[in-house]
C-alpha cells in the first residue's frame, strides 16, 4: 500500500546510486524559488513591451534568472542587441566556470547527456550537484534539472496571464525581487569573509559613478565595473593573499 | 522576425555555449593562475554592480521603497538564509513602503 511517510523516508535517504525521483524530490526549494521569482519576470516581462510568447519563449530556452531581468531592463530601454547580448553572456560567464567544474566532477561520456545536461547549468543547480555528497548520476542531475526548469517555466506562464491581476502598488512592489535575489545570494559570501562585502560594494560604487558621472548605459557600465574590480581584487589577491573567495572554492 | 524575439535566441545561443562548452573541451589546468582568480570574483563583483545603483533608479519617485526592500532582503537573508523568504520579506517591505 501507498504510504507517504515511507515514500518522505526514502527520499530523504541519501541511497548510493540516486534516481531520478531523488533528483525531483531535491529540487522542491529549487522550483519553489524559480516559481515566485519567475512571476516577477513574466509580469516585468510585459511591462517592458515583450508579448506572452516572448516571455515564456525566454524562460524556455534561457533559464537563467538575473541576466534575464537585466535584458528585458535594457530592452524596455531600448539598447541595442549588440549590447543586451554581451552584457547578458558576461553575467552568466559564472555558467562556464560552473560547467567546468561540473565537467571534471561528472565526467560524462554519453554525446546524449554532454548535449543536455549543459542546457540546465544554473547556481542552484549547480550548488545542488556540487554539494550533494558521493556519486551523482545523469538520472538524479535530469530529475533535478527538469523541475527547476518547470518552475521556472510555469511561474513565467502565471507572471504573464495572471500578474496583471495583482494591484499596481505589488506590481511595482514586486519588482524589487531581483534585487532581493541579488542580496540574499550576496549575504551568504558576506557573512564567509568581509573581502566579499568590500569587492561587492567597490563594484556597485564604480558602476554608480559609471552610471551618474559619465551616463554610460547599464548593460555596458555592469560588464565594466564588474570586470574592472574582478581584475584589479584578483591582482591584489593573487599577489598577496591565498583568500578563497568565491562559493565554488568549498 | 521582431527584433525581441532575435534577441531571445542569440542569447539562448550564448548561454547554451558558456554552459556547454566546458563539457568538450579538455580543461587546462588552471588552478592558481591570475585569471582563475579573477573569473572566481566575477560572480560576487556582478551580484555589486547589479544592486547598485539599480536599487535607486527603480523608483524615481520613492527611494524609500529600494531601501526597505534592499534591507528586508539583508536581514532576512542574514539569519535566516535561503532565497524565497529573502525575496518575500523584501517584496512586502517595498509594499509596505510605497502605500504608506
Amino acid at each position: 500500500m501507498f504510504s507517504f511517510t515511507g515514500l518522505w523516508a526514502k527520499m530523504n535517504r541519501k541511497n548510493d546510486r540516486p534516481g531520478t525521483v531523488q533528483g525531483a524530490f531535491d529540487a522542491i526549494p529549487i522550483f519553489l524559488g524559480y516559481y515566485t521569482t519567475s512571476i516577477a519576470f513574466g509580469l516585468l516581462a510585459i511591462n517592458s513591451g515583450l508579448s506572452s510568447f516572448q516571455a515564456v519563449l525566454f524562460s524556455m530556452t534561457n533559464l537563467t534568472g538575473a541576466a534575464q531581468f537585466l535584458a528585458i531592463n535594457l530592452i524596455s530601454a531600448g539598447s541595442a542587441m549588440g549590447e543586451i547580448v554581451t552584457s547578458v553572456a558576461m553575467l552568466n560567464m559564472r555558467y562556464f566556470m560552473m560547467s567546468a567544474s561540473l565537467a571534471k566532477k561528472l565526467g560524462l561520456h554519453s554525446i546524449f547527456s554532454k548535449i543536455l545536461v549543459p542546457a540546465a547549468v544554473t547556481d542552484e543547480v549547480f550548488s545542488v550537484i556540487s554539494f550533494r555528497e558521493g556519486k551523482t548520476g545523469t538520472d538524479y542531475i535530469f530529475g533535478l534539472q527538469s523541475v527547476s526548469w518547470l518552475g521556472w517555466v510555469t511561474g513565467t506562464i502565471t507572471g504573464v496571464t495572471a500578474g496583471n491581476l495583482l494591484p499596481k502598488t505589488l506590481q511595482q512592489a514586486v519588482a524589487i525581487a531581483l534585487f532581493a535575489l541579488f542580496v540574499a545570494l550576496l549575504v551568504p559570501e558576506v557573512k564567509r569573509s568581509t573581502l566579499a562585502l568590500v569587492l561587492a560594494l567597490s563594484s556597485g560604487a564604480l558602476n554608480s559613478f559609471l552610471h551618474y558621472v559619465f551616463h554610460i548605459p547599464p548593460g555596458w557600465s555592469i560588464v565594466i565595473s564588474m570586470t574592472a574590480t574582478a581584475g584589479i581584487g584578483g591582482f591584489f589577491i593573487h599577489r598577496m593573499i591565498p583568500v578563497k573567495a568565491g562559493r565554488r572554492q568549498e | 522576425m521582431n527584433e525581441i524575439t532575435l534577441i531571445i535566441i542569440i542569447c539562448a545561443f550564448a548561454n547554451y555555449a558558456l554552459r556547454a562548452t566546458p563539457f568538450w573541451i579538455k580543461s587546462r589546468d588552471m588552478e592558481g593562475t591570475y585569471t582563475s582568480k579573477v573569473l572566481e570574483l566575477m560572480p560576487i563583483t556582478a551580484l555589486g554592480a547589479l544592486i547598485l545603483p539599480g536599487i535607486f533608479t527603480t523608483y524615481p519617485d520613492a527611494p524609500m521603497a529600494g531601501i526597505a526592500g534592499l534591507a528586508a532582503a539583508a536581514i532576512v537573508a542574514w539569519f535566516r538564509g535561503g532565497l524565497i523568504l529573502p525575496v518575500t520579506a523584501s517584496i512586502a517591505a517595498a509594499w509596505m513602503a510605497l502605500n504608506f
